[in-house]
């Protein structure tokens, strides 16, 4: 009598803690359901207010419309009609027929008086800006802002950024010139030389395999990559040693700290300037609807969405997009041939000054 | 009189001179940036969802891991952590070779058959529109202690980001080394390597540990004192930029101190949280918020007790890891020396002593020696020359 009845009860508080973290978890079950459901709820209602916010903010106000680029904004003296003018050309030829689809994405503009210490109402949508900006200063604030929905996740981590319509096309030129000149790597070195395979890679184009090897084959690219830019980051604990071997000339440590970085950290011989440019021409060669052919699959290779969207071979492509780099050089400074006597003359004076110096006299 | 007029005239020029130097001009147009936008902010409605999206969040976290800890089974043909995957899950291949490089690791840990056993709930990302709700939370690494209702099982939980999503989903890009992944595996592990290691702390160390959100427990490691690759001091960044020093003086003032190489601030900079007598919860969750490096109380101090353990051996450190003492008097019992002292040397393995206070340049400092010279002597040529009629 006795053990039957204390083996259940024995059994029960022995269970007690498992029963207590039954009891937890549907607790946090039903606590999740909840939140859950006020969450839907919640958001039900935020999205009524952004609405609302639109609404509000759009309401009175002007639309500007050129092209298709659509501005709501308040009365101001910015110059924004004359700067969509000048805008719209250089967006339209960068998206192409995707460019229509900016007219269901207006930009969404508050000037506000720079001068005024007046409290100024909160802002949930657009961009307030000072109306005193320039007509220069107001294109180019159209031409950074485009409104248009950001490209797939493998093609911005391969632009590191957004595309956006070029502002300076030759000065952009140049430097993916310059860096073509001097970056330390010689699949760059190759590029510039005419080796488009060697542009391929340092353009993150081809086979990502072996990428430290393909982008600084030699020791001394190597030494240099650890040694300037890795420096403070390899020069602690148990890298100290490879470091300094490394910068000591030994390959096989230079190499080691390298392969250790993590995931995208090791520099690519052509920066994103680079990129972006390749980007622009293969969308310039491929006419109106290029943008969209780059952006229909996002889990093809990248070189080959660049060469849907161009219509051309990648080779084509890149080697169209270096002999562009290489045609914007930048001009040698040239001097006219007086300036030549001019510093002669200089020379002379200040010679002279300095012999019929008292002190110089016996 | 006159002598007096060339003084006050040469009073009133200097200070001229002075305001001429430091006081900006006025009435010229302030250069301000081009493009003073402002940006748009969430209305009132958007940040009340997204608050309640965070609750969400972590009561769905906290929930996974007491279920997960309520269905896990053990592998008897593994020695290293169970492994549970969430989300998309890997071919049968990928898992096998997450498992054998999660064994390889246990053992670089010099762990085999544990008491406490570890379990690792790898969540891979969703695809985007993929489950219902909130989004779950892919950045905040959490972990599951042993506790009265399950004293054997500890849980850590490791978002799997877009990267390691796809290397565990069989698409690693080629130019990924071996290693990597035994890195981030064991970098997940955080406490549970520990309570695996050395069992469950005495109340002490407990209650000291939970005080401080685990800080100085997060990487058990395997190459000594100063022996990692990369500590979260490394984040800090090069001591020639001001954003070093921004960095540097963001913590707490004992933090600062350890780093100039006082022993004093080691020893509050450890202590942290010893006094008091933090209430340890049931169940006992620990979370590592997103930038969980820029509010630590010891740099670095990740690996703080990891480096403890090697530097006194195995059975020291279990006597301090259960000890009913205090944990100043267990720490220092364990490390046979004053505590800051030893950690003010184990800090020196990381970084020199950084120089704190105001550090006037040299030019600044020899011009004030010049000027104070020529002061001095302009006096006391004046006081020699000084006739009483």
């Amino acid at each position: 009598m006795f053990r039957r009845f204390w083996l259940p009860l024995l059994l029960g508080v022995l269970a007690s803690p498992l029963r207590g973290q039954d009891t937890l978890v549907d607790r946090l079950r039903i606590r999740a359901d909840s939140l859950l459901r006020t969450w839907q709820q919640a958001v039900t209602i935020a999205n009524l207010a952004d609405s609302l916010e639109r609404e509000r903010a759009t309401s009175g106000r002007d639309t500007i419309a050129v092209g298709a680029l659509r501005i709501i904004t308040n009365p101001s003296p910015l110059p924004l009609r004359q700067a969509a003018a000048l805008a719209w050309p250089a967006i339209e030829s960068l998206y192409g027929s995707a460019a229509a689809d900016l007219a269901e994405r207006p930009y969404l503009i508050r000037a506000a008086d720079p001068d005024s210490s007046a409290r100024r109402v909160v802002l949930h949508v657009g961009v307030e800006v000072p109306w005193d900006l320039d007509l220069r200063a107001t294109t180019m604030l159209l031409l950074t802002t485009v409104p248009v929905a950001p490209p797939d996740r493998p093609l911005g981590e391969w632009l590191t950024g957004g595309l956006r319509p070029a502002i300076h096309p030759r000065e952009d030129r140049t430097a993916v010139y310059l860096e073509l000149v001097t970056a330390p790597s010689q699949a760059t070195r190759g590029c510039f030389l005419g080796d488009i395979a060697r542009c391929i890679d340092a353009l993150g184009l081809g086979d990502t395999a072996h990428l430290l090897e393909r982008w600084y084959p030699s020791a001394a690219e190597r030494r240099a990559i650890v040694s300037q830019s890795f420096a403070d980051f390899f020069n602690h604990g148990d890298n100290v040693q490879p470091f300094r071997e490394c910068v000591a000339g030994r390959d096989t440590s230079c190499t080691a700290l390298l392969r250790s970085l993590p995931p995208g950290a090791l520099p690519k011989p052509l920066t994103e300037a680079a990129r972006v440019s390749l980007v622009r021409d293969a969308l310039r060669l491929g006419g109106r609807d290029a943008y969209r052919r780059l952006l229909r699959d996002p889990e093809t290779a990248i070189g080959d969405r660049l060469a849907q969207a161009a219509g051309v071979g990648v080779d084509s492509l890149v080697a169209g997009w270096r002999n562009a780099a290489l045609a914007a050089r930048p001009a040698p400074v040239a001097l006219p041939w007086w300036a030549i006597g001019v510093a002669v003359g200089w020379v002379t004076v200040f010679a002279g000054c300095g012999l019929s110096s008292s002190r110089w006299r016996a | 009189m006159a002598r007096l007029r060339v003084w006050i005239a040469g009073a009133v020029g200097g200070c001229a001179l002075i305001a001429l130097a430091y006081l900006p001009p006025r009435g010229g147009a302030a250069r301000g940036p081009r493009f003073a936008t402002h940006s748009p902010e969430p209305t009132a409605a958007r940040r009340r969802a997204q608050a309640i999206a965070d609750e969400w969040r972590e009561t769905d976290a906290s929930l996974h891991l007491l279920e997960d800890r309520q269905h896990v089974k053990r592998d008897s043909s593994r020695v290293g952590p169970t492994i549970i995957f969430r989300g998309s899950a890997p071919s049968p291949a990928g898992v096998r070779t997450v498992e054998a490089v999660a064994d390889t690791m246990w053992r670089g840990l010099g762990l085999g058959e544990t008491k406490v056993r570890a379990v690792l709930v790898i969540a891979l990302e969703h695809a985007p529109g993929a489950i219902e709700g909130p989004t779950p939370d892919q950045n905040r690494v959490a972990f599951l202690t042993p506790d009265s209702t399950d004293r054997t099982t500890c849980i850590a939980f490791l978002p799997a980001n877009n990267f390691w999503t796809a290397v565990l989903l069989g698409h690693a890009p080629r130019h990924m080394e071996p290693q990597w992944l035994e890195r981030w595996l064991q970098s997940g592990l955080g406490p549970c390597a520990f309570y695996a290691a050395y069992g469950t702390p005495g109340r002490s160390v407990r209650s000291w540990l939970a005080a401080r959100n685990w800080d100085v427990a997060l990487y058990l490691g395997t190459h000594g004192i100063a022996g990692e690759r990369f500590s979260s001091l490394n984040l800090l960044g090069d001591s020639r930029y001001s954003w070093y020093w921004d960095g540097v003086y963001s913590f707490p003032p004992a933090t600062v101190a350890c780093l100039a190489g006082r022993s004093d601030g080691c020893r509050s900079a450890v202590l942290e949280g010893a006094d008091d007598d933090a209430r340890i919860a049931v169940p006992e969750i620990v979370r590592l918020e997103q930038g969980w490096w820029r509010k630590q109380r010891l740099l670095p101090g990740e690996r703080f007790l990891a480096d403890v353990a090697r530097d006194v051996g195995r059975d020291r450190f279990q006597t301090f890891w259960t000890s009913p003492l205090p944990v100043d008097t267990a720490l220092a019992a364990a490390l046979r020396q004053p505590v800051g002292e030893w950690t003010e040397r184990w800090e020196r393995r990381f970084i020199q002593p950084i120089r704190l206070g105001a550090a006037s340049p040299l030019g600044a400092t020899l011009l004030a020696l010049l000027l104070a010279t020529l002061a001095v002597s302009a006096v006391a040529l004046t006081a020699s020359r000084r006739q009483v009629r």
